[in-house]
């Protein structure tokens, strides 16, 4: 082999594994400034100057135009409680007490982040719609088909996530995000 | 041997290491660019597109929230300052944010920055001077995009506050 078939070949796997690692990265899981709690997953650094070429690149792919935390913290999660994929066949059950923010609701999407045609036209469930009872805790139901109580349709998708957003969050949904009380999704039941 | 493939692999690595960096930068301007292009579509430059509710057959960005009524102008600052106004939506939560082309937020101003009053912007690159009452946003980049976001309650507040965002403006000086 010459010389310039070596460079040659060695510059093109370079080319295509560099772009192909990027692309690796930008959809997976990881990124700088990330939070867990649970199964819930947030950014703390998007938006701002200072965050990451990676972290930017995730947030222009699964979420552009995304607020920086002071003003809105989105946790999402792909999973229930006990780590298996969200499956659009399945019925969960999403319950929590009071979040420390102006204002929340969660939002059920598709891929990278695309509302799922149902028959309900529902795409979301705000803060405002579940009861509380005496503690101040709600809960509410994820699934394909209607339910009694507030009730958020899947659509059939495969897989899914959640997104919760929090508007002007405070204490530590916003200072220490990772240990902040969270929603938990349980599964019920699968068709 | 190995001396022979030495330097084609340490080129390898060096053009992967590029290769790797580039994609990463480049996606926010790429996925930005579109964005711009999306909405731009919808409106022309320094002008507010007052988006309807998003819905599964209307997502002109990815992850949009259905609780809230999105209005966006996609900015151009080269020829002079574009000045933002914000009507101001009693009652509700309102912002303004405002994106250069990196998908950085530049500025965001919400109704509790403003005590609930208007809000009132100048986008403008160095250099250039902000006029009395704006507030200065300095970009590093000529285009962008300026949001505005209004949380509804329930969506029968749709025609009360359409008619209120339908006063906010976007315009070059």
């Amino acid at each position: 082999m010459k010389t310039w078939h070596r460079f040659a070949a060695c510059i093109a796997l370079g080319l295509v594994g560099g772009a192909a690692f990027a692309v690796h990265q930008v959809r997976g899981d990881y990124a700088d400034k990330q939070v867990h709690n649970g199964q819930w997953s947030a950014n703390t650094n998007q938006g701002t100057a200072s965050a990451s070429a990676l972290t930017r690149a995730k947030v222009a792919l699964n979420g552009l135009l995304a607020l920086p935390a002071k003003e809105a913290m989105y946790f999402i999660t792909r999973t229930d409680s006990e780590g298996r994929p969200l499956e659009g066949r399945c019925t969960y059950t999403v319950t929590g007490g009071e979040l420390d923010a102006r204002w929340w609701s969660i939002t059920l999407y598709k891929g990278e982040g695309w509302l799922v045609k149902n028959a309900a036209n529902r795409w979301s469930v705000a803060g405002n719609a579940p009861a509380r009872d005496a503690q101040g805790n709600w809960s509410f139901t994820v699934s394909l088909n209607p339910t009694e109580g507030v009730w958020l349709p899947t659509g059939g998708t495969p897989h899914f996530d959640l997104t919760l957003r929090t508007y002007h969050p405070r204490g530590a949904l916003l200072n220490d995000p990772a240990n902040a009380k969270l929603p938990t999704v349980t599964r019920k039941a699968c068709a | 041997m190995i001396r022979n493939w030495m330097f084609p692999i340490i080129a390898g690595l060096l053009v992967s290491a590029f290769a790797w960096q580039g994609v990463l930068l480049a996606t926010p301007y790429a996925l930005m660019s579109k964005a711009m292009d999306v909405i731009g579509a919808r409106a022309p430059a320094n002008s507010f597109a007052f988006g309807a509710l998003a819905t599964a057959d209307n997502q002109p960005i990815v992850r949009p929230s259905p609780d809230l009524v999105y209005s966006s102008c996609v900015f151009d600052v080269s020829k002079g300052p574009v000045l933002v106004d914000v009507a101001s939506v009693p009652g509700h939560y309102w912002s303004v944010s405002i994106f250069d082309a990196r998908t950085d937020v530049a500025a965001v101003r919400s109704d509790r920055d403003t005590g609930g009053k208007p809000a009132r912007l100048a986008l403008m690159k160095t250099g250039q001077t902000a006029p009395q009452g704006y507030e200065p946003v300095t970009l590093q980049y000529d285009r962008g995009i300026a949001l505005i976001r209004i949380l509804l309650s329930s969506p029968a507040e749709y025609p009360v506050v359409d008619a209120i965002r339908r006063k906010s403006t976007c315009k070059q000086v």
